[in-house]
C-alpha cells in the first residue's frame, strides 16, 4: 500500500454515546483508509456504526449525549479531531461533502432547490449571486436533471424523491470536494432510481477525481463499483478486502469482487448467502440465525460468536475478541477461525 | 392552455394562502381581524379624526390649513408608516399574481428591506425637518367672534391635550359625545389619540420580546445540553418572578415616557417565545436538512435564523398576537395605577383611572368608555391569536 496515495486515514476511532440507559459504544477501534480518487464502501446492517462513522469524520456526532472517546482520523495530513470548530467548518462542504440517506427531509422546505445550492456555492467561492444562479443550473444539468432552467426555481415538495437526490448531490459536489461521504444515498429510493444515482456518483467521480465513501446495507450497491470494501458488524469492522494493484489489467481485482468470490468472516460469508439469487425461486431465503446483539449488551468474546455457524462452540471465540489483521495482500479479517488468521502474532500469543 | 397560464396552475397553493382561507372560515376571526384594522385606521388618521385646529380656514381673507401645518413628526412617521405599508401589502397581492414563486421570498424580503429603510430613513427626516410648532391659536374663538370664516373642523373638533376648566367632568352629551374628564378634554377625542398608544405599546414590546425571545430559544434548542440546561433555569427563574411586580419595580427607576414602557414590557415577556422557539428547534435540529446545512459547512448564523427559524416561526407568530393583546393590557393596567405614561400624553388605562373623579364621584363614562376600548381590543387580539393559531395547525382545533 504506497502511503501517498491515502487521502484520509481512520485509526482506533472508538464513538460513544453516554445515554441515561448506559454507555452505548457505537464505534469501537475502528480503521481503514480511502485512497484518492477511490470509492471505499462501508457496509452492515443497521445499527453496527458505519452512519456514526461517517458523522465522526464530518464531526456531526451530536455531542452530548455522543462523544468521540478515541482515534484519529488524518484528512490530507491534518487530525480532524483536533481542529477547532471554526477551522472544521472550512473543511465541511469545501474538502469533505456529505449527502444523507433521505432526500426528502434533506433539503430545507422553505427554499427553492436553487436558493441552496446557490448559497452552498458562495460560502466556499467567492461568486456573485447571479454567477452563482448560473453554476447552480449547469450543477443541476451535470446531475441530470432536465429541464434544469425551470427546476432551478422549484421547491423540494416539487420533485420526486430521485431529484431531490440529484439535487443533494448536486449541491455537495458544487464546491468539488475531494471527500464525498454518501450515507445509504440510494436506501429511500426504488431500483431503478438506485442505479442511475450510483451511475451518477461513478460518473461524477471520474470528472472530478474525487473519493467517495460510500455507506450502505445493500451488497448489490456495492458490487463492482467499489475498490475497497470493509465490512462492520457491531461497531467493529470484521472484514476489509482492498483493490488489487497489477500492471496487468486482467489480473487486477477489486475490492468489492474479492469479497464477493472468497468471504472470509463467517458474518460476511452467511450475508452473501442470504442474498436472494436470480433464478433462485420456491424456497425461503437464507437467513444468518439470531438477532443482532443490542449495544448495550454486547457478548463475550468475538461479538458475532452466538450467531456463528463454525465458532459457536469454540472458547476464543467466547472469551476474547479477535483483532482485524492482514491474512493477505489487501485482505483483512477478525475471526480466529478464518483461513490464515491462525498465522498471525495474537493467535500465537494464546 | 398557453404556457404562461399552465405555469401559474402548477404554483399551486402557497401556504399564506392556506392558512387565510382557513383564517376566515370563522366569521368571529374576521370580525375580529375587522376591528383591528378598524383600530389601525383610527390611530393612523387620528389627527384628521379629533383636533381642535381646522382643516381650513379664511382669516384675513387668506385660506389656511392649520391642521396640516400643525402635524407632528410623529404624525408623518405614521403616515409614511401606513402608505408604505399598504403599497407592501398590495405589492405582495401583486407577487403572487406575477412573480415566480421560486424567487418570490428573495423578491419579498427585498421589498420589505427596501419598506422598512424607507419608513426608517424617512422618520428620521421628519424629526429633523419638520417643526414642532406650538399653535396655541383658538381658532373656535375666531370663528366665533366673527374674525374667521369657511372654518371646516375635524369630525371632533377637540385636542387631547387641551385643557377646558369650565366643562370639566360632564357626563356625554351633544358637545362631547362621551363626556370630559377632570381637565374638560373629550373623551372621545382622547379615545381615539389613545389607540395611537395602545397599539405602538402592543407592537414594539412584542416586537423586542420576540426578538430576544427568539434569539435566546434559538441557542438554547440547538445547543440542547448544558447550555439549555443552565439557560432554561435562568428563563424559569424569569418565569416565577410576577412580571407586573417586577415591571412596577423597574418603572419605579426610570423615568415614565412611553418608550420606557414598551422597552420594559419587552425585556420581561420573552419567556413565552423562547420556550417555543426553544421547543421548536429542538425538533428542528435532528432533521436531516438541518443536519445537511452544518455539512456544507454553513456558518451557525445562518443555520439558525436562514434554515431553522422559517420551519419554527409559526407558534411565536401567534404568540405575537396574544402578546400584542397582553401587552396593551399592562400598559392599560400600569397607566390605570399611575406608572405609565404621564397626562396628557392619552392613555386609556390612565383615562379609565380618572372614573373615581376629583371630587370622589363615580364619573361612570370615563370608566366605561376606555374601559370598553381595553376591553374589545384585547378580546380582538385575542382572537385573531387563536384563529391565527388553528388555521396554523387545523389537526389542534380538531383534538380540542
Amino acid at each position: 500500500m504506497s502511503e501517498d496515495g491515502i487521502l484520509l486515514s481512520i485509526q482506533g476511532l472508538s464513538v460513544s454515546f453516554f445515554t441515561d440507559e448506559g454507555v452505548v459504544k457505537a464505534v469501537q477501534d475502528v480503521g481503514f483508509s480511502i485512497k484518492k480518487g477511490r470509492t471505499f464502501a462501508l457496509v452492515g446492517e443497521s445499527g453496527c456504526g458505519k452512519s456514526v462513522t461517517a458523522l465522526s469524520i464530518m464531526r456531526l456526532v451530536p455531542e452530548p449525549p455522543g462523544k468521540i472517546v478515541g482515534g484519529e482520523i488524518v484528512f490530507e495530513g491534518r487530525n480532524l479531531l483536533a481542529l477547532s470548530e471554526k477551522e472544521i467548518r472550512r473543511v465541511r462542504g469545501n474538502e469533505v461533502a456529505m449527502i444523507f440517506q433521505e432526500p426528502m427531509t434533506s433539503l430545507n422546505p422553505v427554499y427553492t432547490v436553487g436558493d441552496q445550492i446557490v448559497e452552498a456555492i458562495r460560502l466556499h467561492q467567492k461568486k456573485s449571486t447571479s454567477e452563482a444562479w448560473a453554476d447552480a443550473v449547469e450543477m443541476l444539468r451535470r446531475v441530470g436533471i432536465a429541464d434544469s432552467q425551470q427546476r432551478v426555481r422549484e421547491y423540494p415538495h416539487q420533485m420526486s424523491g430521485g431529484m431531490q437526490q440529484r439535487v443533494m448531490i448536486a449541491m455537495a459536489v458544487s464546491c468539488e470536494p475531494v471527500l464525498l461521504i454518501a450515507d445509504e444515498p440510494t436506501t429511500a429510493l426504488d431500483v431503478t432510481i438506485q442505479a442511475q444515482i450510483l451511475d451518477l456518483l461513478d460518473e461524477l467521480q471520474r470528472q472530478n477525481g474525487m473519493s467517495i465513501l460510500l455507506i450502505t446495507h445493500d451488497l448489490g450497491v456495492v458490487a463492482e463499483r467499489a475498490e475497497d470494501v470493509a465490512v462492520m458488524y457491531a461497531s467493529r469492522i470484521v472484514e476489509v478486502a482492498q483493490h488489487q494493484f497489477s500492471d496487468n489489467m486482467e489480473t487486477s481485482k477489486i475490492g468489492a469482487g474479492r469479497l464477493f468470490a472468497e468471504p472470509l468472516h463467517p458474518y460476511t460469508q452467511g450475508l452473501l448467502k442470504s442474498l436472494p439469487r436470480l433464478g433462485f425461486s420456491g424456497k425461503r431465503l437464507r437467513t444468518i440465525p439470531g438477532t443482532v446483539p443490542e449495544p448495550l449488551h454486547f457478548p463475550s468474546g468475538c461479538k458475532f460468536h452466538p450467531r456463528c455457524p463454525i465458532g459457536c462452540g469454540d472458547r476464543r471465540c467466547r472469551t476474547v475478541e479477535p483483532k482485524l489483521r492482514e491474512v493477505e495482500a489487501g485482505r483483512c479479517v477478525a475471526c480466529w477461525l478464518a483461513p490464515g488468521y491462525e498465522t498471525t502474532e495474537e493467535s500465537k500469543e494464546y | 392552455m398557453s404556457k404562461q397560464v399552465r405555469e401559474k396552475a402548477s404554483w399551486g397553493v402557497s401556504y399564506g394562502e392556506l392558512v387565510w382561507r382557513e383564517f376566515i372560515k370563522s366569521r368571529l376571526s374576521v370580525a375580529s381581524l375587522i376591528f383591528v384594522v378598524f383600530l389601525f385606521l383610527l390611530a393612523i388618521f387620528a389627527p384628521f379624526l379629533a383636533n381642535d385646529k381646522p382643516f381650513v380656514i379664511r382669516l384675513d381673507s387668506q385660506l389656511h390649513f392649520p391642521i396640516f401645518r400643525n402635524l407632528r413628526p410623529n404624525d408623518y412617521c405614521v403616515f409614511l408608516a401606513a402608505i408604505v405599508g399598504i403599497v407592501q401589502l398590495l405589492l405582495i397581492r401583486r407577487n403572487r399574481r406575477r412573480i415566480d414563486p421560486s424567487i418570490r421570498g428573495a423578491v419579498l424580503w427585498r421589498q420589505i428591506c427596501i419598506s422598512s429603510s424607507v419608513i426608517f430613513i424617512g422618520g428620521i427626516l421628519a424629526f429633523v425637518f419638520v417643526p414642532r410648532r406650538l399653535d396655541a391659536t383658538d381658532y373656535k374663538a375666531l370663528v366665533a367672534s366673527g374674525k374667521a370664516a369657511d372654518a371646516i373642523f375635524a369630525p371632533i373638533p377637540y385636542g387631547y391635550g387641551r385643557t377646558d376648566l369650565p366643562v370639566r367632568e360632564q357626563p356625554p352629551s351633544r358637545q362631547h359625545w362621551l363626556g370630559t374628564d377632570d381637565v374638560g378634554s373629550d373623551v372621545l377625542c382622547r379615545l381615539i389619540h389613545g389607540s395611537r398608544i395602545s397599539l405602538s405599546v402592543g407592537f414594539v414590546a412584542v416586537g423586542i420580546s420576540s426578538v430576544i425571545g427568539i434569539f435566546i430559544g434559538a441557542i438554547l434548542g440547538y445547543f440542547g445540553g448544558k447550555v439549555d440546561f443552565v439557560g432554561m433555569r435562568i428563563v424559569e427563574i424569569m418565569m416565577a418572578i410576577p412580571t407586573f411586580f417586577l415591571i412596577i419595580t423597574i418603572v419605579a427607576f426610570f423615568e415614565r415616557s412611553l418608550l420606557n414602557i414598551m422597552i420594559i414590557i419587552g425585556i420581561t415577556s420573552w419567556t413565552g417565545d423562547a420556550r417555543f422557539i426553544r421547543a421548536e428547534f429542538f425538533k428542528l435540529r435532528k432533521q436531516d436538512f438541518v443536519q445537511a446545512a452544518v455539512s456544507l459547512g454553513l456558518p451557525l448564523r445562518s443555520i439558525l435564523f436562514r434554515h431553522m427559524l422559517p420551519n419554527g416561526i409559526a407558534p411565536v407568530l401567534v404568540n405575537a398576537t396574544f402578546g400584542i393583546a397582553g401587552a396593551i393590557f399592562i400598559e392599560a393596567a400600569l397607566s390605570f395605577l399611575g406608572f405609565g405614561v404621564a397626562p396628557p400624553t392619552p392613555s386609556w388605562g390612565q383615562m379609565l383611572s380618572l372614573g373615581v373623579g376629583t371630587t370622589g364621584r363615580f364619573l361612570w363614562w370615563l370608566s366605561l368608555f376606555p374601559g370598553l376600548a381595553i376591553f374589545f381590543t384585547v378580546m380582538a387580539y385575542n382572537l385573531v391569536g387563536e384563529a391565527l393559531r388553528d388555521a396554523i395547525d387545523p389537526r389542534l382545533r380538531k383534538a380540542v
